[in-house]
């Protein structure tokens, strides 16, 4: 990330004297490093970006092993609690609940990720866009923000679910259909406060042209509060598929899902807790530890901020 | 505080809200029927009487003139249409009854919410820096940090099922509802799980303009007048502490609603949670349609009120 950022002291601070030519920031200043410093202070955020990492391994171990198969039925004796062969348990069928936690971490990751990516494909350049030229495309773009916030976002992902009717692609469709706004206004406000400022007003008079000017200065001196929404959409996200799952609407048998374990296991909880209790386990610590991390995001690449 | 700007607002609202109920329902109705999928499939109906029940429902007439039926029926009668899966159902009876049965529940989880988050966020403040504190906060932290299916899974298993084992059955949480309204034994749970993570937000917004409140001047005044403590904490700090929380009166509330979702499933609340859920793996469309409509009016009255909540408790506000 570091390497994208070449040009001298970005990020929020007293406005630069426009640099000569030759002469370089000195690398060790650098916001980046600075905030990498700050991060690793931060006890919380760093076991929750342990527990991601390891997340992520199981997830990627899951693509080439898991215990069981996780649609194999009848490997246990269904709802048997976790024993030395079924660490966490069997499910109605006698599925390997283990197994299948391991492929719902796939998907709650690929849901996580893969919305905020398109958020991000969707909001940084209608935001950077609306800001920069103002005028009738961001009346039109405040418009449409502000219509898609009346609407409460349940409501707009379930209607869209019901019509395109629900699979993996879907579900990442609807949840950015519900949170591309965020990204934009939060684009378009950085893009507002950037574009009086005087090293875009050297840019300009040196004659860079508008896209260098949004992707090669503006957009850089705003990634900052970028990462750091991108992180807190990524819990945001996972959660509202675990919901949609939850309500049966989400990911579709025999796929699984931490929310639609949770609603199976929900049915059973008075013989088969642990069919319940492991996949709220795993969604409450991995929605806890992407929150951590954003916190601890946002402290180190914004320490003025007040909380 | 009623002035005829108000009222003429209200109006106008009111209007927007009616369209805005229009287009959901009109969206719903127009992209459901590009559904494949069939109510009727599980009756394995042949030939002719088919055809009845497809006429009966006006199916077999064009898209474009079902709609338009559809829609005058719901603008000059309210008329939503009958189940498509307990034939002779009409929906809109069903519809407002599961209503009342949502907003009763969600009312309560409102007085959840705001009673016991602004409670906790007061105690927090006053005791800052001790262990109550520390105990508020970290709850806090749990509440706004897990889903509210988890929290009211984990209460259902405390309450409903530990509790019964524990007590050899005397006492514990019967899941589910006897009455057409529940009583208050059966909604305090379903209630408290919708509510206890908008509370922690609402006790940390509290906590947090409590200790500026409470640093202010015409504290120190107060206190020097003589008054005693609670007078200075009630009446003094925790109006104007009190801002800070109304603004996200909106928000909280539309969390409560589309929260109602879950947990009227989770607890076998019989609302417009529960039918939604019902009706679309039934494939009930006309009853998804109904709920759906429903819920854009109750959101939108919601919203109404909250607005008006502003007026009455901030002077400073008119429309």
């Amino acid at each position: 990330m570091a390497t994208s950022v070449s040009y001298p002291t970005p990020g929020p601070g007293p406005a630069p004297v426009v640099a000569t030519a030759g002469i370089q920031a000195p690398v060790q200043a650098s916001l980046w490093s600075d905030a990498w410093r700050r991060l690793r202070r931060n006890r919380l955020a760093l076991v929750s970006a342990v527990y991601l990492v390891l997340l992520v391994a199981v997830a990627l171990i899951a693509l080439v092993h898991t215990p069981y198969s996780y649609r194999d039925v009848g490997v246990a004796r269904p709802y048997s609690g976790p024993s030395g062969a079924n660490w966490f348990g069997a499910d109605i069928l006698g599925r390997d609940v283990l197994s299948r936690l391991m492929v719902g971490a796939q998907i709650s990751l690929i849901v996580g990720v893969g919305t905020q990516v398109l958020v991000l494909a969707v909001g940084v350049p209608i935001g950077l866009l609306s800001g920069y030229y103002r005028g009738l495309f961001d009346t039109v773009v405040a418009f449409i923000i502000n219509v898609f916030y009346g609407i409460p976002d349940l409501l707009v992902a379930m209607i869209l679910l019901l019509l395109l009717g629900p699979s993996l692609n879907n579900i990442i469709i609807a949840i950015v259909a519900t949170r591309w706004m965020d990204m934009a206004r939060l684009v378009r406000g950085q893009t507002l406060a950037l574009r009086e400022r005087e090293f875009i007003e050297a840019a300009r008079s040196s004659g860079a042209k508008p896209a260098k000017i949004l992707f090669g200065h503006i957009l850089p001196n705003s990634l900052g509060p970028i990462i750091v929404q991108a992180t807190f959409g990524v819990p945001a996200a996972i959660l509202f598929e675990a919901f949609l799952s939850f309500l049966g609407i989400g990911v579709q048998p025999p796929t699984p899902s931490w929310g639609s374990m949770a609603a199976d296991g929900l049915a059973a909880i008075r013989i088969a807790p642990h069919m319940v209790i492991f996949p709220s386990i795993a969604l409450s610590l991995t929605l806890m530890a992407f929150n951590f991390l954003g916190d601890g995001l946002r402290d180190a690449l914004d320490p003025r901020q007040k909380r | 505080m009623l002035t005829r700007g108000t009222l003429i607002y209200i109006g106008q609202r009111l209007v927007i809200i009616v369209f805005t109920v229009l287009v959901v329902s009109s969206i719903v109705f127009l992209g459901i029927h590009r559904l494949p999928g069939d109510a009727l499939f599980n009756e394995h109906l042949h030939g002719t009487q088919y055809a009845l029940i497809l006429h009966h429902y006006g199916l077999d007439r064009p898209l474009w003139d079902q709609y338009t039926s559809f829609l005058s029926g719901l603008i000059l009668h309210g008329n939503l249409g009958e189940s498509l899966v307990n034939r002779g159902v009409p929906i809109t009876p069903l519809v407002l009854r599961e209503f009342t049965v949502s907003a009763e529940v969600g009312l309560f989880a409102l007085v959840f919410t705001i009673g016991l988050g602004m409670t906790l966020g007061v105690v927090a403040a006053i005791r800052q820096n001790t262990w109550v504190d520390y105990v508020l906060t970290t709850t806090s932290v749990i509440g706004y940090s897990m889903p509210s299916f988890v929290i009211a899974t984990f209460l259902l298993l405390v309450f409903a099922v530990w509790l019964d084992n524990l007590t050899q059955g005397t006492f514990y949480f019967q899941i589910g509802w006897t009455g057409r309204f529940g009583t208050i034994g059966e909604i305090w749970l379903p209630a408290f799980a919708l509510g206890f993570p908008y509370a922690s937000i609402v006790a940390r917004l509290t906590r947090a303009s409590m200790l500026e409140v409470i640093r202010q001047d015409y504290i120190r005044t107060a206190r020097a007048k003589g008054l005693r403590e609670t007078v200075i904490m009630v009446r003094h700090a925790l109006r104007n502490a009190l801002i800070p929380v109304i603004t996200i009166l909106g928000p909280l509330v539309i969390g409560i609603i589309t929260g109602g979702v879950i947990i009227e499933n989770i607890f076998g609340i019989p609302g417009l949670g529960k039918e939604f859920a019902t009706s679309i793996l039934n494939r009930d469309y006309n009853i998804v349609i109904g709920v759906f409509t429903a819920y854009a009016a109750m959101i939108g009255v919601a919203n109404l009120g909250v607005d008006l909540a502003y007026v009455v408790i901030d002077p400073r506000i008119r429309y």
